[in-house]
């Protein structure tokens, strides 16, 4: 026998040493670092730097995890009034004023940081049950949250089944710059009222899950969520525009105000399906609320292998959702004014979508490196059949892109 | 433990034990018994754990489920799962030289000095049994085919000092020794600074030393050798290491090979392969540069 | 709510009808971190921070993970 193979003695090592790193009894804890940064950027309008580092700590039974992310949020986002085919000038509650030129949709300048911190514990209690444990504080310039959550997850059927119950309850609490406005009163641009300096919210989130392998290839999950919350829920910042019955003319502004519950549910079914070597993801969620929005997400990855542990992921995303009954592009000056309204566009009748793609390749020993660049367009009706007079030579929901650039990197050791 | 007997040496404390069929040693730098009680006892308790784990002649463990599997597959454990990975590299690494499925060759070869060669008819239907390529091993659910059997003899021992030596270095800061059959591992240098010195059994002379010796400050020996084990018939000996490419054993091996490296697997592993390399054992240790002792 | 009612049909479908038979040598492919539910969690972490700041909807795919004043 000959072997030709003068690295052989290199390549045995690696091999002892790759068995001999692994034996039980030596502290059998692995870690592992994950960390992504993520920048968004809408056109003219939104530009967001998240930050995020969890470290797990992995061992047979149990997994803890602490995760730390920080968000800054700069430039514009609109304050809810319409454009105008004049010039309009605002002031917030903290005494500052802007103005927006004619024919474009007001936006207010903002400048945020989150930062948040969230942990979890999660244990194998025998064979069959999971328990996993979470809490997480997030702070703002002007919002605080707090939450706990629970998952129990249990086996079935030779652990072809799980079933899993989640709870959650958040606190949250807003404290917005020079107070609350008092939901929806009128506001002329010079004083205003503020109902508050601080409002809170609370959220009651149930969730029901059933996962199912169905072959060697294919695994799928049904989960129902229903969420109460209670509390303050309209947006400090945003006004609504009153335009003349005739003309269509802004004629003021109003605070907008948003019920006091919520109750939201939805359905999500996620599957998974391994071709020889690619792997396709598909979710479908139908989303409902009190609120009378109704929406269907649908969206599909499919990871390309390249070989190597080089892949590329092409997705899709496309979201609809029907707007909530208080949903009101403008108010006219001269009817009742409604119980609740808001003209946030998030609540409106619109539809998005995203393409993305994503090339991921192994980096040192068991590290994994992914770049992501994606796009999202979101639209809704431009030109209501309601639109006023002028408010017909302006845009009623203008357009929304944003680019998304996402970069994320996982390394165990 | 019965059979696990403690006693002070001159300048260390000395267990001895019998594990895997062979005499085991600690030979412990520590200041007193209770220390050395302690430290003997976990490496009892491992060395017997693999034994009992890893066997091919115990019926209550995962080498004997999966011999008998008849082509199933068996879902193994992390630590079975990482030695049939290794025992995979071996095999792609010695161009299937070495391999775990080798041993129904034994059927054939009785080594017992004697010179009863076996019929070539037996050799080759052993032959289709034998080749780790026919076993499905896609981590961790190993499909071994019906009539085969895989046995860790050639690293369970070697395996079973670098466990030991690992449990026991995060239990002291001592310098220790640890033998089992002749396969052994220090942890590090003595307080004195020196090493231990070790004697190379001559493969003739059971028990008594070729007058060999070896300071060993780190890292871990290994022995490869025929000593008893061999056949001789028309004044050609036939040793024990079988190269189950062909079912024969190879010509004109060492009677001996010893070999130090970082780890008592490393160096047994690269002990057998010198072996399979018969005439060619001296010149492969030496291209791979591997500190060694061979005996003829 | 008609979608609810289809879904919950097909649900127990899967938990009765089907006869699936897939031993646990046969699940190699799922143990794949790619064939994970979610494949990415930082991935979707991000994604379902974004889209919940920009939509109506958000949630269904688990509990906790922090409120915030984006929406």
């Amino acid at each position: 026998m000959q072997l030709k193979n003068r690295r052989l003695r290199q390549q045995l090592s690696l091999a002892t040493c790759a068995l001999l790193t692994s034996i039980p009894g030596q502290a059998s804890a692995d870690w592992e670092v994950d960390t992504g940064i993520l920048a968004y950027s809408e056109t003219d309008r939104v530009r967001a730097v998240k930050s995020i580092i969890t470290a797990k700590r992995i061992t047979d039974e149990t997994t803890t995890s602490v995760t730390l992310l920080v968000d800054t949020l700069t430039g514009a986002s609109p304050n809810g009034a319409t454009a105008a085919t004049t010039a309009q000038t605002f002031t917030t509650a903290s005494g500052n004023s802007y103005t927006t030129a004619a024919n474009e949709r007001p936006l207010r300048d903002f400048r945020d940081t989150r930062s948040a911190i969230s942990a979890s514990w999660e244990k194998v209690l025998n064979r069959l049950f999971r328990l996993k444990l979470g809490a997480d504080v997030s702070t703002e310039d002007d919002y605080d949250s707090v939450g706990l959550n629970v998952n129990l997850s249990r086996d079935f059927n030779q652990r072809l089944t799980t079933l899993t119950i989640g709870a959650a309850v958040t606190q949250d609490t807003i404290t917005p710059s020079g107070g609350t406005p008092v939901e929806g009163s009128a506001t002329d641009g010079a004083t205003i009222s503020t109902q508050s300096s601080e409002e809170s919210k609370q959220t009651t989130d149930l969730l029901l899950g059933v996962t199912q392998v169905l072959s060697r290839t294919t695994l799928t999950q049904l989960n129902y969520s229903y969420s109460l919350a209670n509390g303050y829920m309209s947006d400090p910042y945003k006004i609504v525009s009153e335009v003349d019955a005739v003309t269509g003319d802004t004629t003021g502004y109003q605070y907008e105000k948003r019920p006091d519950q919520r109750i939201r549910q939805s359905i999500n079914w996620t599957t998974a399906h391994h071709l020889t070597e690619d792997v396709i993801h598909f979710s479908y969620r139908y989303f409902w609320d009190d609120w009378g929005i109704d929406s269907h997400t649908f969206d599909l990855k499919y990871r390309y292998e390249l070989g190597a542990g080089h892949y590329l992921q092409p997705q899709v995303r496309y979201y609809m959702q029907s707007a909530a009954d208080f949903y009101r592009h403008s108010l006219v000056d001269s009817e009742t004014l409604p119980r609740y309204v808001s003209s946030d566009q998030r609540l409106g009748e619109m539809s998005s979508y995203t393409i993305g793609l994503k090339y991921g390749f192994p980096l040192f020993t068991d590290g994994n490196l992914s770049l992501r660049l994606a796009y999202m367009q979101q639209s809704g009706d431009s030109s209501p059949s309601d639109a006023i007079g002028s408010q017909k030579q302006v845009d009623l929901f203008p357009t929304l892109e944003a680019v998304i650039i996402n970069v994320n990197f996982n390394l165990p050791f | 433990m019965a059979d696990l007997h403690i006693e002070q040496q001159a300048d260390y404390w000395l267990a001895r034990f019998t594990a895997m069929a062979s005499p085991c040693e600690l030979l412990m730098e520590v200041a007193n018994r209770t220390e050395a009680e302690a430290l003997a006892q976990c490496a009892y308790d491992e060395a017997k754990r693999i034994e009992r784990t890893f066997s091919r002649y115990r019926d209550d463990n995962i080498i004997h489920q999966i011999n008998t599997s008849s082509g199933c597959p068996i879902e193994v454990d992390e630590e079975m799962a990482n030695l049939l990975d290794y025992a995979d590299h071996c095999y792609q690494l010695s161009e299937g030289r070495f391999d775990i499925t080798s041993g129904l060759l034994r059927q054939a070869w009785k080594f017992d000095g004697s010179d009863n060669l076996p019929e070539t008819a037996l050799i080759e239907r052993l032959r289709l049994s034998v080749s780790w390529k026919k076993v499905i091993w896609q981590r961790p659910f190993i499909t071994l085919p019906k009539g085969m059997e895989i046995d860790l003899g050639g690293i369970g021992k070697e395996y079973a000092v670098d466990s030991t030596t690992n449990l026991l270095r995060q239990k002291t800061a001592a310098s220790l020794l640890i033998n089992f059959g002749g396969d052994l591992a220090v942890t590090h240098a003595r307080k004195s600074g020196n090493g231990w010195c070790v004697a190379i059994d001559h493969p003739d002379r059971c028990g008594s030393s070729s007058g060999q010796e070896i300071e060993i400050k780190q890292g871990a020996l290994a022995t490869s050798g025929d000593a008893q084990r061999y056949l001789l018939k028309d004044g050609i000996r036939y040793s024990h290491i079988l190269d189950p490419t062909t079912g024969w054993p190879v010509a004109e091996t060492p009677r001996s090979v010893t070999v130090h490296a970082a780890n008592c697997t490393e160096a047994g592993i690269l002990a057998t392969l010198s072996m399979l390399h018969g005439r060619g054992a001296e010149a492969f240790l030496k291209q791979q540069q591997v500190t060694s002792w061979v005996l003829r | 709510m008609r979608q609810l009612l289809l879904l919950l049909a097909l649900l127990s479908g899967l938990l009765t009808g089907c006869a699936v038979d897939v031993k646990p040598w046969q699940r190699g492919l799922l143990a794949e971190q790619k064939m994970q539910l979610v494949a990415d969690p930082m991935e979707q972490f991000f994604d379902e921070h974004i889209f919940f700041s920009k939509e109506a909807a958000s949630g269904g795919k688990g509990v906790g993970g922090g409120g915030c004043g984006c929406n």
